[in-house]
């Protein structure tokens, strides 16, 4: 098998989405479709006293107004232990309108259905709500006796302790660095905002265009909540306009279409806007990191100590476990401690937001190894090469096909490192500061399950389908491609469906998890398919394997079943199909827990180096080169796979010095709302980014030698963005986002 | 609600709307072409971007009341058959990923051509920069904004 699966491929999808064919949640013609506005919570915490909604009643076109006084209840959630790989994702664990309580500023606390938008936005304001406000909690200071210290976050243990961190971090002949640093809250900001369409037939049977990543997770909620039966519960989204983590659970606005389609008899739209995206749909909770770490003078780490403290909704638990994803496995060290703190504030509750976890956590360990390197006067690359792990440091099992040393390698002769003059302010491009840092990637392998139908018709075509999503993560393209070689037949001739609950079982396309999970339901169900191939043949006296064993039987070239030990001996596909007087054959992989390796550990690595540039006079970061090298097993999909590593450096690039949601101390709501104060990365931050990737299969993770690589580019950067602004400044900035400000 | 007439990729229309209604939504739902999209509503993400007399405008920002009488042209009228120079090269340089942001890049790319046929790096971040992609396509669309327009004078060549 080859590093990449076929030639480099564009997009399969490419011209529907240059000509505006393609089709997102809210666009599907839905006739007679209402439109359904939330009524949002202006205090973080009380009781809504009273709920006036005669006037917005009032308003012609109204069809009706749910408030918690006249909104049935929803009736059950999945069970925690259901949930997660199959059952669907609640971050929020609550029902909307479910009482009088407000939990956080933005809370939805009515919802009006109108026949238009803008009836129905004109009614909204005129709904008057009273509360009674309690004093919210909204800082990490403010909730100190509420910390939480979870014993693990999605089965992994997350507080951490390894050694004597202490006695080293004491000991006066090693060389220690101590900081703490922050980042703020970010949140996701795709550019389709979330949104559902609600369209019920009869009172059981229910159909919902929804802007998701995890079609089967929206099935199995809303089926719960409404008592329903799974198979009557059609969850539709072929096209997600970006996600990033946000549109993974199952949020508020789902269920309110939902109901508010139910009640009002009529289907009903609900579009979260804008403003709603910062309160409504999650966001990446803000850290405060505090890292120590003691290294001998030639730059062995003896203890690395990384205190993680983070915030979650009193609503709902989310563990950004910044320490455990990065401090627990990223480099060796005889003492290794990393203690998560979560504090219960009333905000919207965090989400995933692409690598959580590991994004912040990297940032923070890079930047402190950065300085250690300072501090012992080595360089950079050197440090992280001289504490690199074969094993893993906390679990003791080695990184299967880590060739991590490759990446720093290949990276920094990409780059030029070599003619880096380690002083800071030493380098300039004319009157302009140049400086140039990196940092370690890293993102764990997860492995999921799932289930694929194939369809193998006559005239050599096949249709293969999936419960899966498409984010613009490439799936469609990659699981063409991985469907083209695993059954044997022309990249053309390969449809690939997804983004229908109604297809077979695919996990939430989140943890970098899809090309490994799906691509292995591919792999189980082409072997089903030549097999029922291989079972047809044997029958036919007409075959040249008639009467041979199907298990001595395989694919042996594109189109053809053959004998494994005679590959001359084999038949083609469209012929068997033809003398069985069959159109087409049907097989479905089975949905199996996954195949769970505990002697080896699982995990992709990269080398981010980047340049910047800044003008002394106005310190505006400007980011002007970045190379980053990758190896996240096999490469399915070239363009795609570079393009999720870009996508990921660009958000870095947004994360490290312009984006962050600002929270009015007083009342709670974020008073970023837009995307003219929230600032993500445009054109002109952007510079040409290099990607490489080491490329080198992990058929130890699943057959098909791929680890996912949706996440891992975000890893690192902000922190190779940090230690470039040292280098060139000399000035180090320990929180995010570096603006011009912080380097005055 | 007014009548309200208005051309849209060659074709006479007339909707009955608020004369508030934003021409995004007109668009969108009224004449049922999503591939203009909403992402803001307030001008700043471009998504909205269509053209008029080959300029690009932001839809959210035109009302109705002052969309009439003109002529717009949106995506799905670039071309019959993703032909567009924009769009073969937006194919070409496989620029998408989640493509919502796309059809408005695409829309700025071409009002930026129109203007300048031959724009330098410098005039290609100026025009773009106001326009967001989340999934970070840029350094793609770079290239394929510059394919488009050799492209472009291949075609008066």
């Amino acid at each position: 098998m080859s590093a990449t699966i076929g030639p480099a491929r564009n997009r399969v999808d490419g011209r529907l989405k240059v000509t505006g064919a393609a089709k997102y949640s809210v666009e599907f013609e839905v006739p007679e479709c209402a439109h359904g506005w939330t009524v949002e919570s202006n205090i973080a915490k009380g009781r809504i006293t009273a709920i006036d909604t005669k006037a917005a009643q009032g308003v012609p076109g109204v069809l009706a107004v749910l408030t918690h006084l006249n909104t049935p209840k929803f009736q059950a959630a999945p069970k925690k232990e259901e949930r997660g790989g199959g059952g669907g994702i609640r971050n929020e664990e609550r029902f909307p309108l479910n009482d009088d309580e407000v939990h956080y500023a933005g809370q939805y606390v009515a919802l009006v259905v109108a026949k238009t938008i803008e009836q129905a936005r004109q009614a909204g304001s005129l709904v008057r709500v009273s509360y009674a406000p309690e004093e919210p909690l909204l800082t990490m200071e403010a909730a100190e006796h509420k910390a939480q210290k979870p014993k693990t976050n999605h089965d992994e243990h997350v507080q951490i302790k390894k050694g004597d961190v202490e006695a080293a971090l004491k000991d006066a002949s090693l060389v220690k660095i101590e900081q703490t640093y922050i980042t703020p809250t970010e949140t996701h900001n795709p550019i389709e905002m979330s949104g559902t369409i609600a369209v019920w037939a009869g009172d059981k049977n229910l159909t919902l265009y929804d802007a998701t990543q995890f079609v089967k997770g929206v099935q199995n909620i809303v089926a719960h909540a409404f008592g329903l039966e799974l198979e009557n519960v059609r969850i539709i989204c072929p096209f997600v306009g970006g996600a990033f983590g946000c549109k993974g659970a199952v949020w508020m606005h789902v269920l309110l279409a939902a109901m508010g389609a139910k009640l009002a008899g009529v289907p009903v739209k609900v579009h979260v806007t804008r403003r709603n995206m910062f309160v409504g749909a999650g966001h990446r909770t803000p850290t405060r990191q505090t890292l120590s770490l003691a290294a001998t003078r030639d730059g062995k780490l003896q203890a690395i100590q990384h205190l993680s403290e983070t915030l979650t909704s009193t609503v709902g638990q989310f563990t950004e476990s910044c320490g455990a994803r990065s401090t627990g496995l990223m480099y060796e060290s005889p003492a290794i401690r990393v203690e998560e703190t979560v504090y219960p504030v009333n905000v919207s509750t965090p989400t995933f937001m692409r690598a959580p976890g590991e994004c912040p956590g990297t940032y923070a360990l890079e930047c402190a190894l950065d300085e250690l390197s300072i501090a012992l006067k080595m360089d950079p690359v050197a440090l992280r090469l001289a504490n690199h792990a074969d094993n893993h440091p906390t679990k003791n099992v080695p990184f299967s096909a880590k060739h991590l040393k490759e990446a720093y390698q290949l990276g920094a002769e990409k780059f030029g490192w070599a003619k880096r003059n380690p002083e800071p302010r030493s380098m300039r491009d004319g009157d302009v500061l140049l400086g140039w840092g990196m940092a370690t990637a890293t993102y764990p392998a997860h492995k999921m399950s799932a289930a694929a139908k194939v369809q193998l018709r006559a005239n050599n075509t096949a249709t293969v389908q999936c419960a899966t999503h498409d984010l613009g993560t490439g799936a469609y393209t990659a699981f063409t491609q991985i469907s083209s070689e695993q059954i044997g037949l022309p990249f053309e001739n390969i449809t690939f469906e997804l983004g229908k609950s109604d297809f077979p079982f695919g996990p939430v396309a989140g943890g970098s998890n899809s090309t490994g999970t799906v691509g292995t339901a591919i792999h189980a169900a082409a072997g089903l398919l030549h097999k029922a191939l291989a079972e047809l043949a044997v029958k036919d006296s007409k075959s040249p394997l008639y009467n041979l064993k199907t298990d001595d039987i395989t694919m042996v070239a594109p189109g053809r079943i053959g004998l494994k030990t005679d590959s001359a001996k084999s038949d083609a596909y469209a012929d068997i199909l033809k003398r069985a007087g069959k159109e087409s054959i049907e097989v479905q992989s089975e949905q199996k827990p996954p195949e769970e390796n505990k002697k080896q550990a699982f995990q992709s690595w990269g080398a981010h180096f980047c340049e910047v540039k800044i003008d002394p006079l106005l310190p505006r970061v400007q980011v002007t080169r970045v190379v980053s090298v990758m190896n996240c097993g096999r490469v399915v999909s070239a363009k795609t796979a570079r393009s999720q590593i870009m996508g990921g450096v660009v958000m870095g690039i947004g994360m490290a010095l312009t984006e962050e949601t600002s929270y009015d101390p007083g009342t709670g709501l974020p008073v970023t709302r837009n995307l003219a104060d929230y600032h993500v990365p445009t054109n002109a931050d952007v510079p040409e980014i290099e990607v490489a990737f080491v490329g080198e299969p992990d058929f130890a993770f699943n057959p098909i030698g791929a680890r996912g690589m949706g996440e891992i580019g975000i890893t690192g950067i902000a922190a190779a963005i940090a230690n470039a602004v040292y280098h060139a400044t000399g000035k180090r900035v320990r929180d995010l986002p570096i603006t011009p400000d912080k380097l005055i | 609600m007014s009548e309200i007439r208005l051309t849209v990729n060659d074709k006479k229309r007339v909707v009955d709307v608020d004369e508030d209604t934003p021409l995004v939504w007109i668009l969108r739902d009224t004449l049922a072409l999503t591939g203009t999209k909403f992402g803001c509503g307030v001008g700043v993400c471009g998504s909205c971007t269509i053209l008029e007399n080959g300029k690009a405008v932001r839809s959210c920002q035109i009302p109705a009341s002052e969309a009439k009488e003109r002529a717009f042209v949106t995506i799905e009228g670039l071309s019959p058959d993703a032909s567009h120079p924009c769009q073969r090269a937006w194919l070409e340089e496989d620029v998408a990923q989640c493509g919502f942001c796309q059809p408005g890049m695409i829309l700025t790319a071409c009002g930026l051509l129109h203007d300048q046929p031959d724009p330098s790096d410098e005039a290609i971040d100026a025009a773009m920069s106001d326009s967001v992609c989340r999934c970070g396509t840029y350094p793609r669309m770079r290239k394929a904004i510059r394919r488009a327009a050799a492209l472009m004078r291949e075609k008066k060549a």
